[in-house]
């Protein structure tokens, strides 16, 4: 458990040391990269409460949703379509539907465990 | 299993990775975004400072360059003035030059003066002594004199320049002014201011009367344009 933990506080480090700024238009898209990669990580951990978790799935869901999420975001900046609201409200959406399945999870397994 | 395991792991912890990053990442840019002012990394705070440092510093150079270039500039018109100045004094002295080169008599000059001529006397019979009514060259010094006191600023004896070094001798009938002799009459021109010298000479009691005293036909006349030549053979 420790290996991702490592890894997540190495990307952190390795994000607050670097220097390089980025222009302030972009850094919606980066938001936005964000949002899908939470997005992923809680359905990862609701799919692994709910015992569906299939690893392809989750590894190439999290970098596909980051590029799609960011490239949506592009087109809707060129296109002059606030597309990455769009992406915001549907990952948004599906992030509190996400974490309400875990609690609801984690809930039953609580009281099922007390119980016994 | 325990190697699939592994591998799950690696690749948890590569998505955790690149999660991180973004997080931080962005974390870092919106902090950015927030507070430009506080939320510049001490490196981009150490550059800004570096280049404030070097921009005040230019500009203190650039106001040492500007009072150093007032100050040239200043120079540079003392100069002009003084070079002006110089001319001016140049002038002058060439001026003075050709002034005294009219004393001299090295340069034709020309001017308003008077005329004096000094004749015999008549013959007289009743006069025993000859001498008596004749010019002699004391009374042409008389009238020279007189002349330069009042002013005269060239003087010519039958139309010869008389010099700082001329003599006039009394040589019988004749007088020699720097050796070349004149019979009289003797007309002495002056160049001056006409009325000055005419004055002068009219003087109760001056030169004018000493010479009628002397039997000696005077007469005066004042002129408008008076030319002399310049001293031969000098």
């Amino acid at each position: 458990m420790w290996l991702p933990i490592m890894g997540l506080i190495i990307g952190a480090i390795i994000g607050l040391l670097t220097d390089i700024r980025i222009p302030a238009e972009y850094s919606n898209y980066l938001s936005i990269a964000i949002l899908a990669a939470l997005d992923t990580l809680f359905g990862g951990i609701r799919a692994q409460l709910q015992n569906i978790y299939d690893e392809k799935v989750f590894v190439s869901g999290f970098f596909f949703n980051i590029v799609l999420a960011a490239s949506l975001a592009f087109l809707g900046v060129h296109l002059g379509v606030d597309l990455y609201l769009a992406a915001v409200f549907a990952f948004g959406v599906r992030l509190f539907q996400n974490i309400a399945v875990i609690r609801r999870i984690l809930l039953t397994k609580w009281s099922t465990s007390s119980e016994k | 299993m325990k190697k699939k395991v592994n591998s799950n792991r690696v690749i948890l912890s590569l998505v955790f990775l690149v999660l991180g990053f973004m997080v931080a990442f962005s974390f870092r840019v919106t902090q950015d975004e927030n507070d430009h002012s506080k939320g510049l990394t001490n490196r981009q705070w150490e550059q800004q400072l570096g280049l404030r440092n070097e921009l005040i510093e230019q500009e203190e150079k650039n106001r040492e360059l500007q009072k150093e270039l007032n100050a040239k500039q200043e120079k540079v018109r003392e100069i002009e003035a003084s070079l002006s100045k110089e001319a001016q004094v140049f002038f002058n002295m060439a001026e003075d030059a050709e002034k005294y080169r009219m004393f001299l008599g090295k340069v034709k000059v020309s001017g308003k003066g008077v005329k004096v001529t000094l004749a015999d006397g008549e013959y007289n019979p009743e006069e025993e002594n000859i001498n008596n009514y004749l010019v002699h060259e004391h009374h042409v010094f008389k009238v020279i004199n007189e002349l330069y006191i009042s002013g005269a600023s060239a003087i010519s004896v039958n139309g010869q320049r008389i010099a700082h070094n001329s003599y006039i001798l009394c040589t019988g009938p004749v007088i020699t002014v720097d050796g070349y002799q004149h019979p009289a009459p003797f007309e002495i021109t002056a160049i001056g201011d006409p009325d000055v010298l005419s004055s002068a000479l009219n003087i109760t009691g001056g030169v004018k009367d000493q010479l009628v005293n002397d039997q000696i036909i005077f007469s005066l006349e004042k002129m408008n344009d008076i030319k002399m030549d310049p001293i031969l053979g000098n």
